[in-house]
């Protein structure tokens, strides 16, 4: 049985010969809700697209749930930031949900009876289900940012990995948002979120990680949001 | 004389009408990825290759010059990657780069083996430029409709990544869709379309075929099956009037006529289709009048 949900060791991330993150050694066990935080730059977003395997790394390992090989990165459900996908293509909320089944789904990927109902159920959980036949266009941010989460659900990972989900939303869905990671949390998934906002990390998060190209601090938001760690993660400038 | 029932008619009619239905299809991804201009560059780019075959095998054959277009196709859309890739020329400047370098290179091959006399039968080459619909053989009927069934059946198959891979790419990446092999099926699928239907409709216009019948669809339909459907339907029917038309009056060339009953239905959709921009405009000035 493994031990941490996601691991790494040594990791270095670099862009054109430029260093974006380096020697991060995580550990994060299961069921906890972690955080990233840190400036801009510091290399937040590359942090979990080098764990995610969608950036490529000049040294170091992750592993998920103790497996190393590339594979074990469809364990993780993402949640992209809001920028990343092409609006124009024509296309429903359910479809969009329904596309979070695709693991499941058998040899000609055609979604069954069984994904739909997950798919409508996740919509149910983010309070979407009215707007399940709209076009994902003409959703407002908060919207679909709700999507984005249902579709994260209905891949029914053990992990959840998300850039910057409450970037932007109203404080409806930012509850509504922050109510289902702790429900899902409490079923033995395991979060890691980039965030933005330091004051609400002690209400959002149990765990923390203080990021600036190299890890600054982590550990248990108790423990390790100190007026200290802060002041070095944010105002200490890297030597470059 | 009864057209509808002439030999020539029904080759020219069926081997269009397929090419244009597998375009309409296969284009949307492409389309949808903001990337159209691509088989653009591509079907340009085939036509230094249709000479060159026809400079090694010696025969004016569809199967030997499909050879030709298909490996000048690739080594055109790698070469767009490769300066994209490595360099800070951006996309659209590469790919009129690649466009006009690959077809003038076809130009300068073309008439050296036009005025060489050790190049006998050359005249059709012309042919693969505009297209020469009227000559089609059977045999291209064939490997027209053997590219289609073959891009469709791949479409089919892999319809659920495609779909994802063209929604939110990054997204098909966590899920373990690989890459490279939608981005190698969608550039086999796109130049085997362009080879088979160089005789049909040309170098040039074939890339009308791959575009207009998904933004005709777009403009009235809201879901991707039903976008695909519309295209399919509205290409096909544009592949039969076109025929006809080129059939009925002569000195009307068939591929050109197909692109302009394309180009027809393109426009009275702008006018009239519910998410046309005519549309929009009226709507517009309807809440403006009502403030």
């Amino acid at each position: 049985m493994f031990d941490y949900a996601i691991e790494t060791q040594d990791l270095t991330v670099a862009y054109q010969g430029k260093i974006a993150i380096e020697n991060i050694n995580l550990k994060l066990k299961r069921a906890s809700r972690t955080a990233i935080v840190g400036p801009n730059g510091a290399g937040k977003s590359t942090l979990i697209k080098a764990i995610l395997s969608l950036e490529k790394r000049v040294t170091g390992q992750v592993s998920i749930e103790g497996d190393d090989s590339k594979k074990a990165r469809q364990k993780i459900a993402y949640v992209p930031q809001k920028g990343d996908v092409n609006w124009d293509f024509p296309t429903t909320v359910l479809d969009v949900v329904i596309m979070g089944r695709y693991s499941h789904m058998g040899w000609f990927k055609r979604p069954s009876k069984e994904d739909k109902d997950i798919a409508l159920n996740a919509l149910k959980a983010m309070k979407m289900i009215k707007f399940k036949d709209r076009q994902i266009s003409q959703l407002s941010g908060g919207q679909r940012q709700r999507v984005f989460l249902a579709r994260a659900m209905a891949e029914e990972a053990d992990i959840y990995i998300m850039d910057e989900p409450l970037q932007g939303i109203d404080i409806k869905t930012e509850a509504l948002i922050m109510e289902t990671i702790k429900n899902l949390q409490e079923k033995g998934k395991t979060f890691l979120i980039v965030h933005h906002n330091i004051s609400t990390v002690p209400d959002y998060f149990d765990h923390v990680i203080m990021l600036n190209q190299t890890i600054q601090a982590s550990g248990s938001v108790n423990d390790v949001l100190t007026e200290g760690n802060i002041k070095n993660t944010y105002y200490e400038m890297s030597d470059e | 004389m009864d057209i509808l029932s002439s030999y020539s008619f029904i080759i020219v009619m069926l081997g269009t009408l397929v090419l244009a239905v597998a375009c309409a299809c296969i284009g949307s991804i492409s389309v949808f990825k903001g990337q159209s201009l691509i088989g653009d560059a591509i079907g340009h780019a085939t036509f230094p290759g249709v000479v060159l075959a026809f400079m090694i095998f010696g025969v004016l054959d569809s199967a030997y010059l499909i050879i030709g277009a298909i490996v000048f196709g690739i080594l055109a859309f790698h070469l767009i990657q490769k300066i994209t890739d490595h360099s800070k020329v951006t996309l659209d400047s590469a790919l009129a780069l690649i466009l006009s370098g690959f077809f003038g290179l076809g130009l300068v091959l073309k008439s050296y083996v036009q005025g060489h006399p050790n190049f006998n039968g050359s005249q059709g080459i012309d042919d693969f430029i505009f297209g020469q619909a009227a000559y089609m053989l059977r045999s291209d009927v064939y490997l027209i409709i053997a590219a289609a069934v073959v891009s469709l059946l791949l479409f089919y198959v892999f319809y659920q990544p495609i779909k994802i891979y063209i929604f939110d790419q990054t997204f098909s990446q966590t899920l373990g869709i690989k890459q490279s092999l939608m981005n190698g099926l969608v550039l086999i699928m796109t130049i085997s379309l362009i080879a088979v239907g160089l005789k049909a409709v040309g170098a040039i216009l074939i890339v009308n075929l791959l575009i207009a019948p998904t933004v005709i669809g777009r403009l009235w339909c809201t879901s991707y099956p039903y976008v695909l459907a519309l295209g399919m339907i509205v290409a096909g029917i544009s592949a039969f009037i076109g025929t006809y038309l080129s059939t009925a009056f002569v000195g009307i060339a068939t591929g050109p006529a197909i692109i302009l009953v394309l180009s027809c239905a393109l426009l009275i959709s702008l006018i009239v289709a519910p998410s046309g921009p005519i549309k929009a405009l009226i709507n517009k000035r309807r809440v403006g009048n009502q403030l």
